[in-house]
Parts: structure tokens; C-alpha cells; sequence
């Protein structure tokens, strides 16, 4: 067989190994519509408490500007959209209610993953596919989201489920673009995860 | 009848009772109503803004005044201040409503509705939200109450007057009595103070309309 | 009425961004629970083997938009105050489906991607990497698309205004597709399930 085709043998059979000899066994997700219907409700509570729904890319943006205008502060105040996510001065970017709501995020994602024993180092792949491979699709996919997300003015948490939940014309079209623009492309980087 | 039985509830899998809980929140909705609580309404800026400029939507308290003594009831007058400044003075035949009640106000919208506060914001107020709502026939008070003292209460004539604004000032001295007001005459010329009594109200009550509000008509069939 | 809490001013801005903290640490747990701290899950309901994207998501659409819409009608929630991104019909349409390749590439969104990072998956890490570089590439190339990232501005536009229908037609409308489409996936999960199509090509 191949090289390339021998370090991929390699690889998932090292990472076999490791999954079958971790402490304890990983439980098994929930139903997805109980799942969904807890997320359900977290959205209804970000209405009624806060009266607006959730967000994640808002909150990469401030931390980016943040950062740019730690590092360059006349680039960033000359640019209109980093200079929208830093204001006006009266209030650090950072205590940006998106801002903490995605290190929430981060808790709670943890939580329930330590919960359910499914916290490990490892990288989600398909089995044809090098880790180095998935990598870069990792960011190479991430860039696109990233700017899709700003271009459409929020993601799939911001437009999608919010917007959605609100009966948002212009949530539903994304949605649908989004759905759209997946499948279409799916196929063609299959190896990847199949 | 066994055949049946499988299709009871109790062999439901959980996701179908989800789902049919969900159905049934669903259909119930078609006839739950509104969810928009407060009342919204549309408005042409631009219709607005030219009867605005036109002025077409000030009444003066002349006006009104030979109105009310005509015993015209062709016009809705209200006002828009507290309960307490109601009841120690208004203009007679005027109605007490505040704005926040305004838009529940049972009035016609063949009438015309006249609108005054102390000065005029309040009225001005008023005057949008029933714009807004499409009332055609909504009007100002100009000067509100405190123009209503100058010049019909309280009518004053500067000492150099000319003619005609003498026999303007007979004709509002025979109005500002039928309203329990007195004339201010040159000699005595200092501002008036505002403790100045405010006329004792023996003017028709204003029971009557009520009464016809609140035979509101439904439109339609 | 005087829900939404904060629009009616009970608490503060310092509250909120504890209230923030916690409504995403139920936002994170749920999307965990669910099982999108792996790509790989992720990835799948774009092969049609696994459609658990498509059900939680619409799930918790339905259930938000319900529980909203019944809160509102009843009184105990003002429906007006609550915040409503205004639609620009062209960029969010592009942007949905260049965030739609990148989905389908990276295999995670913003918000699972934390959820990943959080437990343990490096490609959720660089995934997060990849999308602050993404925003930076927009922020930078802010000045050309300026002009189209503002284009087609419908303003604050929901679907009962839009087609002059009732509110809740439309939440039984939404409900009615949701069911069927949970069906639909029920159905495609058993033929194409659990590796999807062209798993063998």
C-alpha cells in the first residue's frame, strides 16, 4: 500500500488504542430532541431575562478587536468595524455580554462533558483523512465561517436558532443558505469525514 | 379491538408524545391571538409633517369659545391633565382623559376632537397618537389652558389700543362673562397673577357625553 | 408585563453579564449533551446519516418560539421589547452560505467549536484560530465591502409582517413543518443511516 495510505492505518489504529483503554467509557448522547428542547429553553430564558436571544461570533469579534487594539491601537481605532466592537471608551470591550456568554459556553460545555466522560485530547476525523489534514481544514473552515459569520451578521446560534425562534425573515434565509451551502459542498469533502 | 389497542397512547415512544404535545401547543396557537400586547401603529411622516406645516390642526381659544357658546356638539373637547387640575377647573364641556388612556377613549372618528393641556406639549402628544391611529378631524388648542385665561377668561386691552381692537375687546368682555371670567382694563395692568380665582363652574355639565359614548357603534356587519 | 427583566430595568448591566455567564454555561451543556463537541456528529447530518443537527436545532427553535409567542399572548412577556436583528437579505443569504462551506469543511460553528475546545478536541481549537482569523480577514477587507455588507437593509422584518399573516398561523405553520421534517429525518436516518451516502465511493 501507499505511504500515505500506511500512516493513516497507523494513525487510527494508535488512536484505537487510546480509545479503548481510557479510564472509563464515554455514555452515550442524549435525545436530540430533549437536547434541543433544553437548548429550547435556554433561548426562551435569554428572552425573557435579557430580552434577546444568543450569540457566539460577536463575542470572537470583540476579543479580536480587543486584541488588535492592544497590539496597533490606531489600526484598530481607524477601522470602522473593529472600532464598532471597542465603543466608545466608556465600557471595556470585553464586559461584552456575548463576551461572557461564550466563556459560559465554555464551562458548561465542559461540564457536561466531564459529566459524561467524553472530555479526551484527541481530533474528530474521519478515518481516510491525516490528522494534519484535518487540521487544516479545521482552520481553513473556520476562515470561511468566521467571515460568513460577519458577512451575514451572526451565526448559526445568533441567526439561526434566535433569529429563528423569532420568525426573522432575514434568520430564516441564512438558515436556508447555510443548509444549502453544506450539502452542496459536502460531497466533495467527503474523505474527510466518511 | 386488540388492533386498536396498539394505538393508544401508553405505546406512544417518547419522541411521538413530544411531538404530539408540541402538535397541540401548535394548533392552539391559530387561535391564541396577538402576542403584541401594546398597540402599534403606522404612521405617514410626510401627511404629518404637511398638515403640521399648514396649521390646520390648531383651534384658537376664540374659536373655541364661540363654539361652546353656540352649543355646537359637533366637536369632542378633552383634557389631558391630572384628575385633581380637572376638577378644580376646566373648560366647560371638556372631557378628562390621560394619554395613556387615550387610545382606549371610546371617540368616534366622525368627530372632531379638541385637545388641551395646561400648554401644549401634552396636547401635542395626544394629538400624534390619535394622528397616528387615522383620526382626520384632530386638533391643538393653541396656547392650551394658559392662552384659554389670556385671552377668554381674562381678555386684557393695552391702553394705546386702536379701534378695532377695542371692539374686539367688547365682544371677548361679553364672552369672558358667559364663561365666569372678568375683563382686565388698561389702568390696571400688572401681570396676571396666577393665583387669580378661576371661575366657579355652573356650565352644563359634562354628563352628557359620556352618555353618548358609550353607545359606540359597531361597524360593519 | 414586565418581562423581558432587564428592558424593564430590574437588574443592571453588571448583572447581565452574570446572567450571560450562566444562560452559556446552559447554552454550552445542552449543545454537549446533544453531542456537538464532535465534528465528526456535526459533519454527519451533511451526509444524511445522522440528522441530529437538524433536530435539536429546530427543536429548540420551536420550543423558544412557542414558549415566547403563549409568554406574549398571556401578557407576561412584551414581545416588542424583545431585540429583533434587522434583516439585510443579500449579505446574510451570501454570508449563510459561505458559513455553510465552512461548516460542512471545519465541521463545527462558533459555538460548538467551544464546546470542543472545552473538552478536549485540538481540531476545535484550531477550528476557533481559524474563525478569529476569518473576522480578521473581514475587518480588514471592511473597507471594500463596505457598501454590500449594508446593501438590501429590510430593517427589522418578521415573517407574520411580511406575508400580512397572523402570528400564530405562522407559529403552527413552523411547528407543522418542524414535525414533518423530524418525520422526514426519521425516515432518511433509516435508509441512509449511521454512515451516510456515498460512504463507499
Amino acid at each position: 500500500m501507499t505511504s500515505q495510505a500506511k500512516a493513516v492505518l497507523l494513525e487510527n489504529f494508535d488512536t484505537q488504542v487510546k480509545e479503548h483503554t481510557s479510564v472509563k467509557t464515554a455514555k452515550p448522547y442524549w435525545n436530540p430532541y430533549l437536547a434541543g428542547l433544553g437548548l429550547g429553553l435556554v433561548l426562551l430564558s435569554a428572552f425573557v431575562i435579557m430580552g434577546r436571544g444568543l450569540g457566539a461570533s460577536g463575542a470572537f469579534s470583540s476579543v479580536l478587536s480587543t486584541g488588535i487594539q492592544a497590539i496597533a491601537p490606531d489600526h484598530a481605532g481607524s477601522n470602522e468595524y473593529y472600532s464598532e466592537y471597542l465603543g466608545d471608551g466608556t465600557r471595556h470591550p470585553l464586559k461584552d455580554w456575548l463576551v461572557f456568554e461564550v466563556l459560559g459556553v465554555f464551562v458548561g460545555g465542559f461540564l457536561s462533558g466531564a459529566l459524561a466522560h467524553r472530555v479526551k485530547r484527541t481530533v474528530e476525523k474521519g478515518p481516510r483523512i491525516t490528522t494534519a489534514k484535518r487540521l487544516a481544514f479545521a482552520f481553513g473552515g473556520g476562515a470561511l465561517m468566521g467571515f460568513g459569520a460577519k458577512l451575514a451578521r451572526g451565526c448559526t446560534s445568533g441567526q439561526a436558532l434566535t433569529g429563528g425562534a423569532l420568525l426573522n425573515v432575514g434568520s430564516w434565509a441564512f438558515m436556508m443558505a447555510v443548509f444549502a451551502g453544506a450539502y452542496a459542498l459536502a460531497y466533495f469533502v467527503r474523505r474527510q469525514w466518511q | 379491538m386488540e388492533q386498536l389497542m396498539k394505538f393508544s397512547i401508553s405505546n406512544w415512544s417518547a419522541n411521538q408524545k413530544l411531538a404530539a404535545i408540541v402538535g397541540i401547543l401548535g394548533f392552539f396557537a391559530l387561535f391564541a391571538g396577538d402576542p403584541y400586547q401594546g398597540s402599534t401603529a403606522t404612521i405617514d411622516t410626510r401627511e404629518l409633517g404637511v398638515l403640521v406645516q399648514k396649521e390646520v390642526d390648531h383651534v384658537s381659544p376664540v374659536e373655541l369659545a364661540e363654539w361652546i357658546i353656540q352649543g355646537r356638539s359637533d366637536f369632542r373637547l378633552l383634557d389631558l391633565r391630572a384628575s385633581e387640575e380637572y376638577a378644580a377647573y376646566h373648560i366647560p364641556t371638556a372631557e378628562n382623559v390621560s394619554l395613556a388612556g387615550l387610545s382606549e377613549y371610546p371617540v368616534e372618528r366622525n368627530e372632531k376632537i379638541i385637545l388641551y393641556s395646561d400648554g401644549g406639549i401634552h396636547s401635542a402628544q395626544a394629538w400624534f397618537f390619535l394622528k397616528a391611529e387615522k383620526y382626520p378631524g384632530v386638533y391643538i388648542l393653541s396656547g392650551g389652558l394658559e392662552e384659554w385665561k389670556d385671552a377668554v377668561l381674562f381678555p386684557s386691552l393695552a391702553e394705546n389700543a386702536g379701534p378695532a381692537e377695542r371692539a374686539a375687546f367688547e365682544k371677548m368682555n361679553e364672552v369672558s362673562k358667559f364663561f365666569g371670567g372678568t375683563a382686565q382694563t388698561g389702568s390696571s395692568q400688572e401681570k396676571i397673577s396666577p393665583q387669580v380665582a378661576m371661575p366657579k363652574l355652573d356650565m352644563p355639565s359634562t354628563t352628557a357625553a359620556p352618555g353618548m359614548a358609550k353607545k359606540k357603534k359597531k361597524e360593519g356587519c | 408585563m414586565n418581562a423581558p427583566f432587564f428592558k424593564f430595568g430590574l437588574f443592571g448591566d453588571d448583572v447581565s453579564l452574570v446572567v450571560a455567564f450562566v444562560i452559556g454555561i446552559g447554552f454550552g451543556f445542552f449543545l454537549e449533551r446533544a453531542g456537538f463537541g464532535s465534528a465528526r456528529k456535526l459533519a454527519a447530518q451533511f451526509y444524511l446519516g445522522d440528522l441530529t443537527v437538524f433536530k435539536v436545532m429546530f427543536t429548540a427553535i420551536i420550543t423558544a418560539m412557542i414558549g415566547l409567542y403563549y409568554l406574549s399572548v398571556i401578557g407576561l412577556v412584551d414581545l416588542s421589547l424583545v431585540y429583533i436583528s434587522p434583516t439585510y437579505i443579500i449579505p446574510q443569504t451570501i454570508g449563510g452560505l459561505i458559513l455553510g462551506l465552512g461548516f460542512v469543511i471545519g465541521g463545527y460553528c462558533p459555538g460548538t467549536s467551544c464546546v470542543a475546545a472545552a473538552t478536549g478536541r485540538t481540531d476545535g481549537i484550531v477550528f476557533l484560530l481559524g474563525v478569529v482569523a476569518g473576522i480578521f480577514v473581514f475587518g480588514e477587507s471592511f473597507n471594500l465591502i463596505k457598501e454590500f455588507y449594508s446593501s438590501s437593509d429590510l430593517g427589522q422584518l418578521t415573517f407574520p409582517q411580511l406575508l400580512g399573516l397572523p402570528y400564530g398561523l405562522l407559529v403552527f405553520a413552523v411547528v407543522l413543518m418542524a414535525l414533518g421534517g423530524f418525520a422526514g429525518a426519521h425516515w432518511l436516518e433509516k435508509k441512509f443511516g449511521p454512515k451516510g451516502i456515498w460512504s463507499n465511493s
